[in-house]
């Protein structure tokens, strides 16, 4: 506490504002720890005390008083089994089922990707990442489309119109749908992290291996596999925890035959009102993922990597696959086909339909396409080439996904410079923490943080709620554990030499930053910004609270045309959606290099 | 002896607590007086007790003009129609409508006004509860009707705040399956084997309207029970830990595989498709009717069943607190309202979008469907709507909302995760 601390403090600071990058990380550390910390304590805080809606159960409560009221709601009281533990096992159940189907369809594909002569796989490379494009629950409105039977009414699903069978609900919602369409769009993650590890495995540690007298299998299990396992263990906790935080799809096919998930139940907690409830949801939430990913280091140890790269000759050898290759190409085509072009083609041939459920094809229309508003035919809403809202939302959609790129990216950039270039100081390893924090908040239990923060101003910050800037800061701040990821390997490439070298011709940091840091770094920064925009398209779950008539986006229109039972414009919008965003990811590649590749790092 | 005498009192105390106590919350929904800066506002808009009764529309007009903007926040997506149809009758006044749904009306409102933020002229969404208590009791939003419509609407559907619209929650059935008559006659056949996986109806978590209809079911728990034993014979036997016989026809309905849908469309869709050979009866809004004309639904109302055959809940309109523009926002109440000309005996030609009928119709015209109700009584009903007065009715209770609401969404919570 006592003796230098005056001269000690004053030659801090100093030294603090002698160097750049200790400014930015006390920067970029108090910004996150209000964007990501607070928010956290405030929604702690209302979820202890009393709301003003509680006063109808305890009319003598005061507003904003201590109190574990919504605690034992969720936890201990009579509804604590609707709200809070059977949407926990559900959740569970979901997550593990998804995460197993998940990360074995995608670790094998990788296998057979970097490892064996499959053909067309060039072709295969290039679609399988397609659906990791698409918002996941697109494949659950194909499901619906394909699979619906009687039970909700209305229109037949195409499996009922052409076989005139009704599939039973099992097959038609609740878990079983679930966990297929969620693990057909989350194998990406796995697929992408493991074919990245593979690349790095030396293919002579398996033909040492097979010279010890190790049967292919044997090589496989004993070799190769215990050297992905970090890279199988991240595709496992980023699957995990992104399966216990969405929500299109469990609300989609859940509802009809009442499977609630917690997503869904923060959801209608909130929309309801009851936000007390909702709010200790989320934390649970938060706290699962936390404790997920502690258990996971623990297993996997600290260091995620074991060393594989070493100086000496690096091989990749193919293993034929001898008899076996066709076959399996057939089955990889086959299983593109049902992942990528069939949810398409779907959600094309519903967006033709005169009638829901009507597939016949004397019966389409290009209406829903280009039709002119008129009374009589589906509330009068013109065709999406003419919706003037469908038009705007997705000018925010591109608005969204390009500010929330542009000031990922740069964040990112000096994010990782902060950490690389204080590193081994306690701040470095706090801003490495802090811009790792957004990644355990399930989405939808950031969406119901800032839902709750940002509704009131704080001192000269107005209320965000409602406006375009809060969808950009919390799309932002939910990616930055990625783009920081990429700032950080891309700095880690830069020797510390080359800057010093510039500063010694007292070249100034912002140059030295445009003229070294920025080009050097170009690839991965893109590859950063690139999966920021594609994330920002797609995503529902992170900004259905937030979302207003005025800030309308893409998904947000989508999933209100299917609550209205517009099948047609939901078909038609979610195909544009999907069709633009692969369009400008290939403009992306095209001029920058394969953008998704980044993921592989981090 | 003495002790069930005591007992007995203590049930009557209680009764009457808890009738005072109704009382009390009935009392309790009154506006204070408002605070400085509002009732500044107040006067300088003459609102309020500064609203003699009396209305000079020429001036409200050329105030209007000069304030040149209004906005409104709406649970209604047809609002933006009413928006520019108003445009068209007053260039000078740009109407822009926010269509947030009922729930994020009174929360944007209510948020709004407590970070001080005043940006919306006209409120208008349903939800009695919050509207009678949450707002208008706590001076969030002003009552407001024009003099010229006073005569010409009830009392009940103008104090203590303005209804813009009545609309009721009903059975549907469809009637293509069903052409001669309602395939059930009591709500409780719908409990019943025959109807197992066979009621629909949007998810009163998510939907304020039915969670109005499913909560005033519960409120008439006396008279569920008696058609219950009209229906059976027999005194309903309540199952454990149930209160009343509201409370056990919810239960039942979802113990007797209720489905639960996410959107109205949805519901109405369920049981109004052509076609189906077991189609489902549906629980919701009435308005959903007009898909028949504009989706090629077939469905039908069960005009007669036992013990209500609809359930009113009113939508209201009012002016915001301390609202930026209090003068166009009294010109778009009125207009809200339609034209002084419309009478009972007026008759409206289809499509009523056009020519006389749209200029008498005004703001009444989106909402002129069967289904829908105005809240003068010298309106009359559209082709197909007159169903609306042979419907016995059940009306939402602002208090009851208020009070019991909560519980009621409790139990569904509960129940309908079986």
């Amino acid at each position: 506490m006592g003796e230098p601390k005056g001269t000690s403090i004053y030659f801090q600071i100093r030294r603090l504002f002698n160097s750049p990058e200790r400014l930015l990380a006390v920067f970029f550390l108090s910004l996150l720890s209000l964007l990501v910390i607070t928010p956290l304590v405030e929604i702690v805080w209302d979820a202890l005390s009393y709301q003003e809606y509680d006063l109808a159960y305890r009319p003598e409560a005061e507003v904003g008083g201590f109190t574990l009221f919504h605690l034992e709601r969720v936890f201990t009281g009579r509804l604590s089994r609707a709200l809070f533990y059977k949407p926990l096992v559900n959740s569970l159940l979901i997550g593990a089922g998804v995460t197993v189907l998940a990360v074995s369809m995608g670790s094998a594909l990788a296998w057979l990707m970097v490892r064996t002569d499959l053909p067309y796989r060039g072709f295969f490379g290039a679609m399988a990442v397609v659906p990791y494009m698409m918002p996941s629950w697109v494949l659950a409105l194909a499901w619906m489309t394909m699979f619906k039977n009687d039970r909700i009414g209305g229109s037949d699903g195409l499996f009922t119109f052409y076989f005139g069978v009704q599939p039973p609900d099992w097959i038609a919602y609740g878990m079983f749908p679930i966990i297929i369409t969620l693990a057909l769009h989350y194998y990406a993650y796995a697929y992408l992290l493991v074919s990245g590890a593979l690349l790095t495995v030396d293919s002579e540690l398996e033909e040492a291996g097979a010279i010890c007298g190790l049967s292919r299998f044997q090589r496989l299990w004993r070799i190769t596999a215990p050297l992905l396992l970090p890279a199988i263990g991240s595709a496992v906790v980023l699957t995990f925890i992104r399966i216990l935080g969405t929500f299109g799809t469990p609300a989609l096919l859940g509802l009809p035959v009442r499977f609630f998930t917690f997503s869904t139940q923060i959801f209608v907690s909130l929309n309801a009102g009851s936000t007390g409830d909702g709010y200790v949801l989320a934390v649970v939430l938060v706290l699962m993922a936390i404790v997920f990913i502690y258990i996971n280091t623990r297993l996997l140890g600290v260091r995620r990597s074991f060393v594989t790269v070493t100086g000496k000759g690096f091989r990749q050898r193919r293993i034929p696959l001898g008899r076996w290759r066709m076959p399996l190409a057939i089955l990889i085509g086959f299983f593109i086909v049902s992942t990528v072009f069939a949810p398409l083609i779907l959600l094309a041939w519903e967006s033709l339909l005169i009638t829901p459920g009507e597939y016949g094809l004397g019966k389409l229309t290009l209406h829903f396409w280009i039709g002119e508003a008129g009374e009589d035919f589906v509330d009068g809403d013109a065709g999406v080439l003419r919706n003037d809202q469908i038009l705007a939302a997705l000018w925010n959609s591109l608005r969204l996904g390009f500010f929330a790129a542009a000031i990922n990216g740069v964040a990112g950039l000096l994010i990782g410079y902060a950490i690389v270039r204080t590193r081994g100081s306690m701040m470095s390893r706090g801003l490495e923490s802090i811009a790792f924090a957004p990644y355990i908040f399930p989405s939808i239990a950031l969406g119901a943080i800032y839902l709750g923060i940002f509704s009131t101003g704080y001192g000269p910050m107005p209320a965000l709620y409602g406006t375009f800037t809060l969808l950009v800061l919390i799309t932002t701040v939910k990616n930055l554990p990625f783009t920081s990821r990429t700032g950080i390997s891309a700095l880690l490439q830069i020797d510390k030499s080359l800057e010093e070298a510039a500063r010694v011709q007292g070249i100034s940091w912002i140059k030295r930053m445009f003229r070294i840091i920025i080009p050097m770094s170009t690839s991965g920064l893109v590859a950063g910004m690139m999966l920021t925009f594609i994330t920002a398209m797609r995503e529902l779950s992170l900004i259905i609270l937030l979302l207003t008539p005025s800030t309308m986006v893409m998904t947000g229109l989508i999933f209100g045309y299917e609550s209205e039972d517009k099948v047609q414009h939901a078909g038609a919008v979610t195909l544009i959606l999907v069709l633009i965003i692969i369009g400008v990811n290939l403009l992306v590649r095209r001029f920058f290099g394969d953008g998704l590749t980044s993921l592989r790092q981090s | 002896m003495t002790l069930s005498k005591t007992l007995k009192t203590l049930a009557i105390s209680a009764g009457l607590g808890l009738m005072l106590g109704g009382l009390a919350q009935a009392q309790m929904a009154k506006q204070p007086a408002p605070p400085p800066e509002m009732d500044a506002w107040l006067k300088a808009a003459k609102l309020g007790s500064y609203d003699t009764g009396k209305h000079d529309w020429a001036e409200i007009e050329k105030l209007a003009m000069e304030e040149g903007e209004v906005i409104i926040y709406s649970a209604s997506s047809r609002m933006a129609k009413v928006a520019s149809a108003f445009m068209e009758k007053y260039p000078g006044i740009k109407a822009t409508s926010y269509d947030l749904g009922s729930v994020k009306t009174i929360e944007k409102t209510v948020r709004e006004q407590n970070a001080n933020l005043f940006n919306v002229d006209i409120v208008t969404t349903g939800g009695s509860g919050q509207v009678i208590h949450e707002l208008w009791a706590k001076n969030r939003i002003v009552n407001f009707v024009p003099d010229m419509f006073y005569d010409r609407i009830p009392a009940e559907n103008r104090e203590p705040v303005l209804i813009r619209v009545l609309e009721a929650v009903v059975f549907m059935y469809n009637g293509e399956a069903y052409p001669d008559q309602p395939p059930v006659n009591n709500m409780w056949e719908l409990t019943e084997e025959p109807w197992k996986g066979k009621v629909v109806m949007k998810d009163p978590l998510q939907s304020l309207t039915n969670y109005m209809g499913v909560a005033t079911l519960v409120q008439h728990a006396d008279e569920l029970a008696a058609a219950y034993k009209r229906h059976t014979g027999k005194d309903i036997v309540l199952s454990d830990g149930v209160p009343d016989a509201g409370y056990e026809y919810i239960l039942r309905l979802l113990r007797n595989d209720l489905v639960i849908l996410k959107s109205g469309s949805k519901s109405a869709a369920a049981s109004g498709k052509p076609g189906q050979a077991n189609p489902p009866t549906s629980f919701g809004a009435m308005t959903y009717y007009r898909y028949n004309f504009s989706r090629g639904l077939v469905n039908a109302f069960y005009k007669d069943i036992d013990p209500a055959a609809k359930i009113i809940y009113p939508t209201f309109t009012a002016i915001a607190r301390q609202a930026p523009n209090p003068n166009a926002a009294k010109l778009f109440t009125a207009f809200l309202l339609g034209s002084t000309e419309l009478t009972a005996g007026t008759k409206l030609e289809k499509p009523y979008k056009e020519g006389r009928s749209a200029e008498l119709l005004l703001g009444l015209l989106p909402y002129f469907e069967p289904g829908s109700k105005s809240p003068r009584d010298d309106v009359p009903f559209p082709e197909g709507g007159d169903a609306w007065d042979a419907m016995k009715a059940w009306t939402v209770d602002p208090d009851f909302m208020f009070r019991e609401g909560p519980k009621v969404r409790d139990f569904w919570i509960q129940e309908s995760a079986g």
